[in-house]
């Protein structure tokens, strides 16, 4: 049975439509991550589901039970909040006890519950706290003690690492991957950051445009992105798209040719392609590498210069004017305002239709 | 700061303390000696005589009994009323919301003697002079706490809310448990506005509670205050407002704070 | 649903009810029903003749309420202004995180805590020349003592002095609450720029505080407008009427000559006044000042 199904949910605020024919189906015990621009839909989404909106029409079933009449607190979901919403008059005991007391649960079982949920979670020392004598690392795992002791069907995770410093968010980070091993539920996880979903996530649906874009396993948005929005949202630095023109040759691949004369020999089949209108050449930057000039297939002028240390990555601009980014090595020498050759590697490259649509390199067998 | 400013802050200091220090002096002599020459006071013997006689048996008592009544009977009942109503403004949906609110804000602009004949009358028509209720009620429609109270509840982050109901709090629990309990500063803000501004109030007091059984400690005073011709006794006339002013000075102390942050609220409302 | 059902339109409802109930009861009704009043003539006890105008007409001819109306004006001019000046003063000596500044906040905020009847009990024998704490001063100096509660030059001064002791307080945090939201910057941009202190004084901290100022002084307009306690039971609005303000003059009418009609309207035309003042602060206040 699949853990949670969305059936064409319609949502508008007004004459502006929020959710458009919204559908999605979860496997049990699946971590789903929501990625999107702010604004796209996805809180909005993740709010329908845990009953805080209501939907103008469509479905939500949760373990096969229609949930969307249900008061948020009967749908057998608990949610961790991006600001943690611990209840600041509450020691972290009784936030987590607030929840099944409303639930008129058994006091034993309760403070079960909690003891267990606090060993994990190694916040028993702080039990008797209040949440305002509590770091944010601590206050977050409280807001995730809360969520378990309810032993919901799905966690609903807002933006959970979007209030930590840098150091806290890796650890944290660590702490949410252990999390589902842990639990016997599903998880769904709202995030604008995409190495958050990429890491954690068993599939990553990307909303953007009151639509789901995409859904599917990291690396397959990643390498095989549905459209060139996905192309562009997903991958840092993100991907280069150049309009081209598609080359007539005998080969079952498609080469293309750039706005400043170079040509790129893709393993994109050339049989799918849309027979009519302008392409675009989808090109990550591992795909174009800083050459010496015998070995590159084109030049540019380099603009910035971002050293990573173990890589480097190069922001140049090709004569016709198109931006361009390439990778070089970590000790790359090159500098700002120099000309550099660059090499074009059309093996892992896509093509982007009019519409979007995305065409990629025949998956390996 | 400055000698000169020091020299300023002092001089003023003084003629602040002055009148105070001088009706502290007068309390304490015995009201014979005050009668040849009230210049005695800056002189012993002292004598706590006065205060002695408001105890045994002047209407004082009765009259703080009365104060203590109704100023808590309206702190009581503000802090009910408001937080109700602010909750429901800040929280909740409900036909003509912000309507009603433009029309409960519009009472922030009626003075008490645009109203307080009319109200006379009708408190009269009801036969709640000279009670209780009727010395309380005017207190209740103040519009600042609601005011006061909605932009309260407005600062509570809706969060909360969504937790609780994720919670599986009821409407009633979410107020009663996790609202209710945030807004004790607020809470602690207006009772304490509220207390001040009633035991203090003295207009409709004065023309409400005309039988001196039902005066309050305000209107008692000045009753006695009227009489003292008659009376004579300027030391025990004194005492009796170092008597009265005690209460409110000591809850001046206790709640310096609140009052201070709620007249300044109450004012740039 | 949970959110937004017709169960949770009447929750909210009920909510605001018992206090836009009594709300409406006990503020709004009586407010309308002044207006009408104000036009019948009409007793305390409820008899009534509906007369249009006629009281408003009579105040327009009436030297008592003339008299009321020059006095509250001269009591507001001999207040506002000292009062004014006075709190700025203070609140700029005492704007400090000193134990003694805080001490002297308290004193000078202390007098407002007082009822208006221990206030003028406190003043009677500060005033009065057979008793008085400033007639004891004069004697020592041996000079006559001076009649403040019943010389007619004399008596609104007196209820002046006796006002502003009282008032000093929400004035003085006002202008305090708007010292401290003067970003330090602005100081340290002046210092840069070697203004001197009192170049500081009339460039920086006075323009800064033009909000609080106007606020100051319209809250005490519309409160002195109002002055009633003072003058009942210190000078009883004598003689002769020479101290005897507005409100004054309407409790008279109404529960001494039983005029309730004419009181009403005489508070209407009051009301108008305060509503005047009130609706400046608020237009103030809500436009936005550059700077």
């Amino acid at each position: 049975m699949a853990s949670l199904e969305l059936i064409n949910i319609q949502k508008t605020y007004g004459a502006t439509a929020v959710l458009d024919d919204v559908s999605l189906r979860m496997e049990p015990r699946e971590f789903v991550a929501f990625l999107g621009p702010s604004g796209s839909g996805k809180s909005t989404l993740l709010r329908i589901i845990a009953g805080l909106e209501t939907l103008d029409s469509g479905e939500v079933r949760l373990e096969g039970r229609p949930i969307q009449q249900l008061a948020p607190g009967d749908r057998g979901v608990a949610m961790v909040f991006q600001h943690y919403a611990l209840y600041p008059h509450m020691t972290v005991w009784e936030n987590m006890a607030f929840g099944l007391r409303n639930a008129r649960m058994p006091k034993d079982e309760i403070a079960s519950r909690i003891a267990e949920a606090a060993r994990v979670l190694e916040i028993e020392e702080h039990l008797d706290k209040k949440p305002g004598q509590m770091s944010g690392g601590q206050r977050q795992r409280v807001a995730i003690g809360r969520a378990i002791v309810k032993q919901p069907k799905l966690f609903l995770l807002d933006e959970p690492l979007s209030n930590l410093d840098a150091a806290l968010r890796m650890r944290t980070r660590l702490e949410l991957a252990q999390l589902r091993h842990r639990v016997d539920a599903a998880v769904i996880m709202v995030t604008h950051d995409q190495a958050e979903a990429m890491t954690l996530a068993d599939r990553i649906v990307v909303i953007h445009d009151h639509k789901i874009q995409q859904a599917g396993p990291p690396m397959e948005i990643y390498s095989r992105p549905a459209n060139s929005f996905v192309a562009r949202f997903v991958g840092s630095p993100a991907m280069t798209l150049a309009p081209v023109q598609l080359l007539p040759a005998e080969s079952p691949f498609a080469s293309v040719r750039l706005g400043d004369g170079s040509e790129v020999e893709t393993r994109v089949p050339r049989s799918g392609l849309p027979a009519e209108g302008a392409l675009e050449l989808g090109l990550r930057p591992e795909s174009v590498r800083v050459a010496p000039a015998g070995a590159a297939s084109t030049v540019a002028r380099v603009e910035l210069v971002e050293r990573l240390g173990d890589r480097t990555f190069v922001y140049a601009r090709l004569s016709d004017g198109l931006s361009i980014t390439a990778e070089d090595e970590g000790n790359s020498r090159v500098r700002m305002g120099e000309t550099v050759g660059l090499r074009i590697d059309g093996t892992d490259a896509h093509l982007f239709a009019p519409d979007g649509a995305g065409y990629h390199a025949a998956p390996a067998a | 700061m400055s000698l000169g400013a020091w020299i300023g802050v002092g001089i003023g200091a003084a003629i602040m303390a002055a009148p105070l220090l001088w009706t502290l002096l007068l309390s304490l002599k015995a009201n014979a000696e005050l009668m040849r020459d009230s210049g005695a006071a800056f002189s012993a013997p002292y004598t706590l005589e006065n205060y002695r006689s408001i105890l045994q048996g002047s209407s004082l008592v009765q009259w703080l009994l009365n104060s203590v009544i109704v100023s808590g009977g309206t702190t009581l009942g503000v802090l009910t009323l408001c937080s109700l109503a602010g909750y429901a403004f800040a929280r909740l949906e409900f036909p003509f919301r912000r309507t009603l609110f433009a029309f409960v804000l519009l009472g922030l602009a009626i003075p008490e003697q645009a109203v307080i004949l009319p109200q006379h009358q009708l408190f009269a028509q009801l036969g709640l002079h000279n009670s209780y209720p009727g010395l309380i009620l005017p207190g209740l429609v103040g519009p600042f706490g609601v005011f006061f109270m909605t932009q309260y509840f407005k600062a509570i982050p809706k969060e909360l809310d969504e937790a609780a109901m994720l919670d599986g709090a009821s409407r009633f629990t979410l107020f009663w448990k996790v609202l209710l309990p945030l807004t004790l500063p607020a809470q602690a803000t207006l009772g304490v506005f509220t207390f001040l501004a009633s035991w203090n109030s003295y207009w409709w007091p004065l023309i409400s509670a005309t039988r001196s059984e039902m005066f309050t400690l305000t209107v008692g005073l000045a009753s006695a205050q009227m009489n003292y011709a008659q009376t004579s006794g300027l030391g025990f006339l004194m005492a009796q407002a170092v008597f009265a002013s005690l209460p409110i000075l000591i809850v001046y102390i206790i709640f310096q704070k609140q009052i201070v942050r709620a007249m300044a609220g109450a004012s740039v409302r | 649903m949970s959110i937004g059902g017709r169960r949770a339109q009447l929750e909210g409802l009920a909510f605001v009810a018992p206090f836009l109930l009594l709300y409406a009861v006990i503020l709004i009704y009586p407010l309308v029903a002044g207006v009408v009043i104000s036009f019948h003539r009409a007793d305390l006890f409820g008899a009534r003749t509906f007369v249009g105008l006629e009281n408003y007409g009579r105040l327009i001819g009436d030297p008592v309420f003339h008299q009321a109306l020059i006095n509250t004006f001269k009591l507001t001019i001999l207040i506002v202004p000292p009062l004014t000046a006075i709190t700025l003063v203070l609140a700029l000596a005492l704007n400090k995180r000193s134990r003694s500044a805080a001490f002297f906040r308290g004193l000078f905020f202390s007098s407002s805590v007082l009822s208006v009847t221990i206030v003028t009990l406190i003043w009677r024998f500060i005033l009065t020349p057979d008793a008085g704490l400033v007639a004891e001063v004069l004697e020592a100096v041996g000079r006559e003592p001076i009649p403040f509660l019943s010389d007619p030059d004399l008596t609104i001064p007196a209820l002046a002095v006796t006002t502003v002791w009282w008032s000093l307080g929400l004035p003085m945090m006002l202008f305090l609450a708007g010292l401290q939201q003067i970003p330090e910057e602005i100081y340290e941009a002046a210092a840069l720029d070697r203004a001197g202190r009192w170049t500081t004084f009339w460039r920086v901290t006075l323009p800064s505080l033009r909000r609080t100022m106007l606020l100051v002084i319209m809250l005490q307009t519309a409160a002195q407008l109002q002055l009633f306690g003072q003058a009942q039971l210190l000078t009883a609005g004598g003689p002769s009427g020479a101290s005897r303000p507005v409100v004054l003059l309407i409790y008279e009418m109404s529960f001494a000559r039983w005029e309730l009609g004419y009181a009403t309207a005489a508070a209407e035309v009051l009301f108008m006044l305060v509503l005047t003042v009130t609706l400046i602060q608020y237009m103030t206040a809500s436009r936005r000042w550059e700077g």
